[in-house]
């Protein structure tokens, strides 16, 4: 079973999300509520992952932008989730400029040191682990990885799009990506979980 | 496991999981403890962990909808909305953006490309252009008679000298060309170090003659002048006169220069044959 049941997040919508833009192009207001809906729930991921408790700000940001610009897009729905967050990330990026001018001790990163150690199973990770906690595993990452998974776990776009989103080729984006979640899943105690499991198979440990 | 549960799950801990996630979760779960190779699928378990964990907690922002909304409707309004698409704003499939972007750069490219080559025409047709009559119409042109050089330029001097042949003319106006080109290399020493060029000595029988040798040459290419071509070969014709002179002088002195030299050089606009023949004539000897 390949996970095909299982369409990343993102692209589930993408066909409507593309209809959708092309209305509110020619002015239906509607419509570009509906893609609002559609994208800001990863793009508020995105941007959590990014800026944490500002997200909410930096991506009202965003979205004056991008009602603002929507006309100058062209593409599919796919097209606008990695268009957004490229408007996103750069608003993100200000704001974490502006922040540095005056930095405040974060209490995200204590908390991440706090996090319990391995699990023992999915059931578990998936219980005990929320929101806030996998956003904060996920900002434990160095940032190309970090934003690697964001974007294409949480945003939902491929490996060229997310690159071109942080203006890096696909290959980086894609080792990047792999190693943030093979760093997570360490740290999740997924690997614990097969490598403590009985090898039918035969496999030579 | 109960404390850790109570330090941060608090918040956005919940039961109900989206089914995406549930199928996620459950497949690899059990598959990973019947089996070994489980490590594709922890890969696409722990995406879609990840992804249900953060967007489960999102909440609908109504006002921020709203604002987007209405800031939407404001741009719209104001006609920002007929801007133009920049490049970051283009987002379509590849291969549809690789076409516009093809399409563009074959445009320029053509355009680039009939410029260029109009340069370069122009640039072969004023350096040409006085032979280039003459040859299509009545010999080989001088691709035909390069090839045959060598050989050719004397043997075909002293046959021309007792009757003109068809495949004369060519050759007499590789040299003119190679004359005109002479003198405007002669300040640049390597290029006359080519073989072209020690032909063109050979000819002259002497590097030292070789300005008296493209003299006589170019007043025999005046003299054959064409109605058609005199307008433009003027300026030419005018040169190889003024250094004429000194070169029949030189000649003169060289080999007691013969009596039927005189019509080729005084005239111009004497008539064709009997000037070439002459000049040959002279050439051969020169070498001889």
């Amino acid at each position: 079973m390949r996970q095909g049941g299982e369409p990343r997040r993102g692209h589930a919508h993408d066909g409507e999300l593309g209809a959708a833009v092309a209305r509110a192009q020619e002015g239906d207001e509607a419509a570009f509520a509906v893609a609002y809906r559609l994208v800001q729930p990863g793009l508020l991921g995105y941007l959590r992952g990014l800026v944490g408790d500002d997200a909410e700000d930096v991506a009202s940001d965003a979205w004056l932008e991008i009602a603002r610009d929507l006309a100058r897009f062209k593409g599919d729905g796919a097209g606008f989730r990695g268009w957004s967050a490229t408007i996103a990330r750069h608003r993100a990026l200000d704001h974490l400029r502006r922040q540095k001018v005056r930095p405040r001790s974060s209490a995200l990163e204590q908390d991440v040191l706090d996090l319990p150690g391995a699990y023992n199973t999915y059931d578990q990770a998936l219980e005990s682990i929320s929101t806030e906690h996998a956003l904060e595993l996920v900002r434990g990452l160095p940032r190309d990885q970090a934003e690697a998974v964001l974007l294409r776990v949480v945003v939902g776009l491929d490996a060229p799009a997310a690159a071109r989103v942080l203006g890096k080729r696909p290959g980086a984006v894609r080792t990047a990506a792999y190693r943030g979640l093979k760093r997570l899943a360490k740290q999740l105690g997924v690997e614990g979980v097969t490598d403590d499991g009985p090898r039918t198979l035969g496999e030579s440990k | 496991m109960g404390e850790r549960q109570s330090g941060g799950g608090s918040t956005g801990r919940r039961r109900v999981h989206p089914d995406g996630m549930a199928s996620g979760h459950a497949s690899p779960h059990i598959t990973g403890h019947a089996s070994g190779p489980t490590v594709m699928l922890d890969d696409a378990a722990l995406e879609a962990l990840l992804s249900a964990a953060v967007l489960r907690g999102h909440r609908v922002d109504a006002e921020g909808e709203q604002r987007a909304v209405a800031a939407f409707r404001a741009a719209r309004d104001a006609g920002a909305h007929r801007a133009r698409t920049r490049r970051r704003d283009d987002w379509r499939p590849r291969a549809q953006r690789r076409f516009a972007r093809s399409a563009k750069t074959t445009l320029s490219l053509f355009v680039a490309s009939l410029a260029l080559g109009g340069a370069a025409f122009a640039a072969i047709g004023s350096s040409g252009s006085s032979d280039a009559p003459a040859g299509d119409k009545d010999g080989p042109t001088e691709s035909n008679s390069a090839p045959g050089l060598p050989a050719a330029e004397p043997s075909s001097a002293a046959s021309d000298a007792v009757s003109g042949k068809p495949g004369h003319p060519a050759t007499a106006q590789d040299t003119e060309a190679k004359c005109r080109a002479y003198a405007q290399v002669e300040e640049r020493g390597k290029a006359l170090d080519s073989t072209s060029w020690q032909r063109l000595v050979t000819a002259a029988g002497g590097e030292d003659k070789v300005a008296a040798y493209c003299a006589e040459q170019l007043a025999t290419a005046a003299a054959k002048g064409e109605p058609s071509k005199e307008a433009d070969g003027g300026g030419a014709t005018g040169n190889g006169q003024g250094s004429k002179d000194q070169g029949s002088n030189e000649q003169n002195s060289n080999d007691q220069g013969s009596n039927d030299q005189g019509p080729s050089h005084q005239g111009p606009s004497d008539e064709n044959t009997s000037g070439k023949g002459a000049e040959k004539a002279e050439k051969a000897e020169n070498q001889g």
